[in-house]
């Protein structure tokens, strides 16, 4: 598998995919989605879509795809090269997720959790696929959460498209076995290639399975933190096991979003206020002035203060 | 997400990020090293820190932008205070000036080395030694020659004169950097009327008289005032920019940005006083039906430190704006005749 | 419990009385630490050795001062879009903007490397690094020109126009 174009920008969510085979086009196609590397604290989550003739699924059943979590990684790799060696009906997307991705969502002010980036990067497949010309008629979902809200939501967002979402869809589901085959192919070569963007020198690339139970991973994690920069991008920072590493070894790091608690549209205002205040609050301002004395807009606006000493 | 993190108490910093102006740190022309010095703020009386560069040539003054959140990194360090300071060259009459003054008062002509002496700061004297210093006494003092000798005595009519060339240079730098002056409220929410090209002179005058006076004492201020004809504060929008020296015991009203922060004992009394031409014609316009602006600034229940808490949404609903707008376009000329 | 008596003009010397029931109120005697007879030398001439180092504002309070390996682990990337730039700290993103001395100034970083003994004794400072630039980071959002940091940037010229001389 290619993924030079992930490789050039580690950093950011990349899209890979392959040719449009011609059939897809003109023929009923059915369509699978699975995720790989969710829990791990480390590497990048892969999304990967699959579809071929519906004509044609019995053959896909030929290939002997299985959920791929039944499968070494290198019967994993072996069923890919057969996938490709099936392009002429099977085509696939991925949509690799950086760790860095994962951050800096999960950490937004205004909070983007794994279920609501899982769900749109699945939608933003399947669009890709209708974008692209195959004529979908089926799609078939793994899920981890709830599947009957998940499956009006795409059936809402996809209207005319059977949308079925099953837990464990990929050991039931052929094209969903396949989709789970790309996904996991790319996402152990992710993590086994990773380039990192820090100047680190060496690295141990032993991370264990990257689950934050896997002692190697911890081990790991504990070799690697820097007491001010935390952790190379290839770790979710999102991730407690990573938080509560840097929490009691690291330097401690304080946002001006620290303390909320409440949901994101409520801290969004509030700041808003914080901000609509400070245009008048010339007191706020004057805090190292003296007595009755407001510091003119122009320096308290500007966070302009006069010292008293250095 | 983030659990709540302690703040460690800041222990006092060993670095500093300065911007400075470039003679500063000019190392060829003089011998000694500039220094930082504790001198008297003319404006607040207190102690302020300062620098002289070699030789005592130039003053300058120390600002640090400050705001919370902020640490540094420089090269391969961090440093935890996030202030940026800021030294810039400064007129070294203004801190002469308030021992000038002092010295007025017994309204004799004196030799200024024997003014400008302070027990409590006493490098104050070293800022005669600036070479601006003694040539532009003469802006604020009236001079006597007796031999070689020179004595002085404080004039405020040169002083407000002098003052009032300081006023123009601002206003002028205002304008070329295109400073908001106005309402201060950047969003279009509270009043529509007014855009940034709009701010009149009088809003630029005002806003610079402000900045000037941070540099003088409160009873200059209040004379340059005057001395500018800057109208008396008559409505919220003339109170801006916030008349400093405000006593915090005054009561109320923290800075007039945010016309909800008005309470209404506040504004009845500030409108009492003199009216503009604009607000006389505007009195006999007929206001049935429409609400005392005062009733939107009335604090609420029980809540009579409003100004310490943010402004709910409701509070500034633009809805309750149309009732503000004519006292406030009250004092923009060009839009009187809607009014007249 | 304590109130101040008198203050004496210099500043340095302080009365208070405390009042302490059932004993008898006393008066302590205590030396301001301030000392304005001091003053903080700049020892310009470290500026030949100074060195010239990239500085970043960053948009949060780290809880350290010292060294860091910035080089090796922050990287900005700018985006095709112009001069908007990229990057994460702690797994949280930032956007920055390169921003430039105001004409005339120089960026300086001062430091005190040798605490003096007793508050009685001046102090110095030298200069370690200078910059004509630096990039300050916001969380998340863009830079614009209402951000506080670039607004600070007005004062240099403000200033002039106060303190600049006064023809006559």
């Amino acid at each position: 598998m290619d993924l030079s174009p992930f490789e050039a920008d580690n950093s950011v969510s990349c899209r890979l995919k392959s040719q449009i085979p011609d059939i897809c086009r003109t023929e009923d196609c059915c369509l699978g989605i699975d995720e790989a590397g969710r829990g791990p604290v480390l590497g990048p989550m892969v999304y990967g879509i699959c579809f071929c003739p519906i004509s044609r699924k019995e053959e896909l059943k030929d290939l002997k795809v299985a959920d791929s979590k039944t499968l070494t990684e290198a019967e994993r790799e072996a069923l890919f090269e057969k996938m490709d060696e099936a392009k002429s009906y099977v085509g696939w997307a991925l949509q690799v997720l950086s760790p860095n991705t994962i951050s800096n969502s999960m950490l937004q002010r205004t909070k983007y959790n794994l279920n609501a980036l899982s769900h749109d990067t699945a939608i933003g497949l399947v669009q890709h696929a209708l974008d692209c010309g195959v004529q979908l008629k089926e799609v078939f979902v793994d899920t981890v959460g709830p599947a009957d809200k998940y499956e009006d939501k795409l059936s809402k967002i996809f209207p005319g498209i059977a949308v079925t979402v099953r837990p464990k869809a990929d050991s039931l589901f052929p094209i969903v076995s396949a989709a789970s085959i790309c996904a996991k192919v790319a996402r152990d070569f992710a993590v086994k290639h990773w380039r990192f963007g820090e100047d680190l020198g060496e690295v141990d690339a032993d991370y264990g399975s990257g689950y934050p139970s896997d002692p190697k991973t911890k081990a790991w994690l504990l070799r690697y933190l820097d007491p001010v920069f935390g952790y190379p991008q290839l770790v979710r920072f999102s991730w407690s096991t990573a938080q509560t590493l840097m929490d009691s070894r690291g330097v401690t790091v304080h946002w001006d979003d620290d303390d909320d608690d409440e949901d994101g549209e409520k801290a969004a205002q509030r700041r808003n206020n914080r901000s609509m205040l400070s245009y008048f609050s010339a007191a706020a301002g004057g805090g190292s002035q003296s007595g009755s004395n407001q510091t003119h807009r122009f320096f308290s606006d500007r966070k302009l203060k006069s010292l008293d000493t250095l | 997400m983030t659990a709540k993190k302690k703040r460690t108490p800041q222990v006092q910093s060993d670095s500093w990020v300065v911007i400075a102006a470039d003679p500063v740190m000019d190392a060829q022309t003089h011998g000694s090293d500039p220094t930082f010095v504790r001198l008297r703020n003319p404006s607040t009386d207190a102690g302020s820190l300062y620098m002289l560069s070699s030789g005592d040539v130039q003053l300058y003054e120390v600002k640090a932008f400050e705001e919370e959140f902020h640490s540094w990194f420089v090269g391969q360090t961090v440093q935890r205070d996030g202030r940026l300071l800021f030294i810039t060259q400064m007129d070294p009459l203004y801190l002469i000036l308030p021992y000038l003054i002092k010295s007025g008062i017994e309204g004799k002509f004196q030799p200024v080395n024997q003014v400008v002496m302070d027990e409590e700061f006493p490098a104050c004297s070293r800022l005669l030694s600036c070479t601006r210093s003694l040539g532009s006494l003469q802006h604020v003092a009236e001079e006597k020659e007796v031999g070689n000798l020179k004595f002085h005595r404080y004039s405020e009519e040169k002083t407000l004169s002098w003052l009032k060339k300081k006023v123009e240079r601002t206003v002028a730098a205002l304008k070329k950097r295109n400073i908001s002056v106005g309402e201060g409220v950047k969003s279009t929410t509270y009043i529509r009327v007014k855009t940034e090209s709009d701010h009149n002179e009088e809003d630029y005058l005002r806003y610079a008289h402000g900045l000037i006076s941070e540099y003088i004492s409160e009873d200059l201020s209040k004379a340059l005032h005057k001395h500018l004809e800057l109208p008396e504060i008559t409505s919220p929008k003339e109170t801006e920019p916030p008349s400093k020296k405000r006593k915090l015991s005054d009561k109320p009203v923290e800075a007039g940005e945010d016309y909800t922060k008005f309470n209404s004992a506040d504004f009845v009394r500030k409108s009492a006083k003199k009216m503009t031409a604009a607000q006389k014609s505007l009195a006999k316009v007929d206001k049935t039906g429409m609400k005392p602006m005062s009733s939107f600034f009335s604090p609420k229940e029980g809540e009579t430190k409003y100004w310490t808490s943010p402004p709910k949404r409701s509070e500034i609903n633009p809805w309750k704006i149309p009732f503000v707008i004519p006292h406030v376009r009250a004092h923009n000329s060009s839009v009187e005749g809607v009014y007249c | 419990m304590c109130s101040q008596l008198t203050h004496s003009p210099s500043n340095k010397v302080c009365f208070y009385t405390f009042k302490i029931p059932e004993f008898t109120s006393f008066i302590c005697i205590c030396y301001s630490m301030s000392n304005n007879t001091n003053v903080i030398h700049v020892q310009v001439s470290s500026v030949g050795d100074a060195q010239r180092v990239p500085v970043h504002l960053m948009p949060c309070e780290i809880e350290h001062n010292g060294p860091a390996q910035v080089s090796q682990y922050f990287h900005a990337t700018t985006k095709d879009r112009k001069q908007e730039m990229t990057v994460s700290f702690r797994g949280r993103a930032l956007r920055g903007q390169e921003l430039c001395c105001p004409q005339g100034y120089t960026g300086v970083v001062l430091k005190e490397t040798i605490k003096p003994g007793s508050d009685q004794e001046d102090r110095t400072v030298m200069v370690t690094s200078v910059f004509d630039k630096m990039t300050y980071w916001n969380l998340e959002t863009l830079p614009n020109p209402d951000d506080r940091v670039v607004m600070a940037m007005d004062w240099t010229e403000l200033s002039e126009a106060i303190h600049g001389p006064v023809e006559d």
